[in-house]
């Protein structure tokens, strides 16, 4: 019985019951979730509807929100779905090493579409989703901040 | 009893050209000798704890590492302005580096390492490979000379084939290959990354050897000749070729099989002059005959394991042997007491593939307690760089034997707690269940083969993050700040509610 609706990594999740959250770390949002006499050391951070709770060393996105909330939420996504190009950022900063398309290449969604090497690992960024690449704003040799660019699908 | 021959520490000040948690364990060596440790720090490093921990600290360029950390005469200069007498290069950037060497030495420093000379041989995989072969050491069947461009010739080695960077280590410039036909994308490839890591692009090629097992010696040598052959490393537990878990002894050797791997070594020790620390790597094929795969004259990631089980000071013999002293009877054959191992905690997430993960490290709990140590380059709010390598922490333990040690590193990895960043901490915490590590029968193929990349969420576990997450909102929602809103009980009520909220709105 709760007044809000949870999603863990997307999916509807009713919450473990009898458990009880201590803080011991408010600043880092370390604490215990005293579960059934055990105890589960948790981290969460975020503020409001969203989450993330590190639980056996795996960082698990968490939303808990009201029924307004999710009415917004879902009108948003509703909305970007009928928003035409969408932008392919840098989900890391690095080196881009390669690129593998050129405008007006076609790509279907999970193909490669450059390379960034970070952390001296070389990291795939793959399409989105399908669709014909109408603008490029990155080269190979290029340095990239998260977030930055990359390139456009329409 | 006394292992200590000086009692005069071996230098008054060493500059240590390394960041993280090398660097911290150098200078915790240098604190143990009596001697001043020098940190250096690239211009993304000023706050970072290597440099907090030290005497001083020199200021070495960019944050790039090519122009900082991997700068000769940045790195020579910050050792004349410290006054420093001697280098520790740690592992990585300059440690295998002939040109640094020679460097050190040209500026009137003692390098914390072999001479050049050993650097320019062993370090270039391919010579090192020529001179196992001469020494009568077995090296994996393939190449013992530079590949061109052309692929030509390499098919006769057989596959499936791995291409390695002759300069390379750490798994980086390396590539299976399946098929003729992949030969040449791959070697573009290897030949990038070994370039990017490494500044040189010379490649070669073995055949595979799996299932395989990735088993060293560590070795110690002095300036006179002695050498100290102190056990073996499993470090089986691989991912893209880079180890995740290190442990001595190897679940794999018995003593048949030890003696033979010590043979290998002290025949390739034999061969090279390096007083210093040095690995000899070997691959173990399911038969338990080995191959030669390469010798590393410098530090390991994972010396740890040894230093637990010998009750040896890798890193302080180290700078003791270069400063000159002889290597007493002691240290040559110390009785091996034990089970260690070693995991590295990576900020790098095992849910997708093992990808770096870029952020701050917000939360840092570290295990204690008997048979566990930690050595960290990071603590509490530190923001990682991409541009330097992402391991965060190496979580070692020590026990009687090896079911002690793995149910000592269940209990240490569930007193780990990380935040911020997605680490490999899930990832270690589930093989320390698996019924093959726990037997000890894994290979190199482990990681690849029994960890699913999309590794589903538990239910229970799911269950627990959300009543985690809604405790927090709901401590958060009895601040005043925060309004609360109410969830409908029925479907039915949504328009009601909505309404009576809109009218409030």
């Amino acid at each position: 019985m709760t007044d809000f609706e949870i999603l863990v990594d997307g999916q509807a999740v009713d919450p473990a019951e009898d458990t009880t959250l201590v803080v011991d770390d408010e600043r880092h949002g370390v604490g215990r979730l005293i579960h059934g006499g055990t105890v589960v050391p948790v981290i969460v951070e975020g503020r409001g509807s969203d989450r993330v709770v590190t639980i056996a060393g795996r960082r698990i996105p968490v939303t808990v929100r009201s029924w307004r909330e999710r009415v917004l939420a879902e009108a948003e996504t509703a909305a970007a779905a009928h928003a035409g190009p969408v932008s392919v950022k840098a989900t890391l900063p690095g080196l881009v090493v390669a690129v593998a398309v050129g405008v007006g290449d076609e790509v279907e969604a999970g193909d490669s579409l450059l390379t960034i090497e970070a952390m001296k690992m070389q990291n795939e960024v793959r399409a989105p989703r399908a669709g014909r690449v109408i603008e490029l704003t990155v080269e190979a040799g290029r340095t990239v901040a998260t977030g930055a660019d990359l390139l456009r699908l329409e | 009893m006394s292992l200590r021959t000086d009692t005069a520490p071996p230098f008054r000040r060493l500059l240590i050209a390394n960041r993280g948690e090398i660097a911290i364990r150098v200078i915790r060596a240098c604190r143990e000798l009596g001697i001043s440790p020098i940190a250096v720090h690239s211009d993304a490093d000023v706050d970072a704890l290597h440099v907090r921990l030290a005497d001083a600290s020199e200021r070495l360029g960019p944050p790039s590492p090519a122009e900082s950390y991997l700068s000769i005469p940045a790195v020579i200069e910050a050792a004349h302005r410290s006054g420093a007498e001697a280098i520790h290069p740690g592992y990585g950037f300059l440690s295998e580096n002939a040109a640094f060497a020679s460097a050190v030495t040209d500026a009137g420093l003692v390098f914390v390492g072999p001479p050049a000379a050993t650097l320019a041989g062993l370090g270039n995989k391919l010579e090192a490979r020529r001179s196992a072969e001469a020494a009568g050491v077995p090296i994996v069947p393939g190449t013992t000379v530079a590949l061109g461009d052309d692929a030509a010739g390499l098919a006769e080695i057989g596959f499936p084939m791995m291409l390695k960077a002759a300069a390379g280590g750490g798994g980086r410039g390396m590539r299976r290959v399946d098929r003729l036909e992949d030969v040449a994308d791959a070697l573009a490839a290897a030949r990038r990354e070994a370039e990017s890591a490494f500044g040189d692009g010379t490649v070669y090629a073995e055949r595979m050897v799996a299932p395989a097992r990735h088993v060293e010696v560590q070795l110690l040598g002095d300036r006179h000749g002695r050498l100290a052959v102190l056990g073996e490393r499993d470090c089986s537990v691989q991912r893209r070729h880079q180890k995740l878990v290190e442990e001595s002894p190897s679940p794999a050797v018995d003593a048949a099989i030890r003696e033979q791997l010590f043979e290998s070594a002290r025949r390739i020790a034999g061969s090279v002059e390096f007083h210093n620390a040095a690995t000899v790597e070997f691959l173990l094929d399911a038969d338990g005959k080995h191959y030669f795969l390469e010798m590393n004259t410098r530090l390991q990631v994972e010396h740890g394991v040894t230093e637990l089980v010998t009750g040896l000071d890798l890193v302080a013999w180290q700078i003791r042997v270069a400063a000159g002293e002889p290597l007493p009877d002691a240290v040559l054959e110390p009785a091996l007491r034990g089970h260690a191992i070693e995991v590295r905690l990576y900020a790098e997430d095992p849910y997708d593939d093992f990808r770096p993960s870029a952020g701050r490290v917000t939360a840092w709990r570290m295990p204690d307690g008997p048979g566990v140590r930690v050595d960290a380059g990071v603590e509490a709010d530190t923001d990682l760089r991409s541009e330097y390598d992402p391991l965060l922490a190496k979580l070692m333990v020590h026990a009687e034997d090896r079911p002690s040690a793995v149910d000592r590193l269940r209990r240490a990895l569930d007193e780990t707690l990380i935040g911020g960043v997605q680490t490999d901490a899930g990832f270690l915490r589930w093989l320390v269940d698996q019924p093959d590590f726990v037997a000890g029968a894994y290979d190199t193929g482990f990681i690849a083969g029994r960890w699913p990349a999309g590794q589903v969420l538990g239910e229970e576990t799911a269950a627990l993050a959300a009543a985690a997450a809604l405790a927090a909102r709901l401590r958060e929602a009895a601040t005043p700040a925060v309004a609360r809103t109410h969830w409908p009980a029925a479907g039915s009520a949504w328009g009601r509610v909505g309404r009576e909220e809109a009218r409030r709105g």
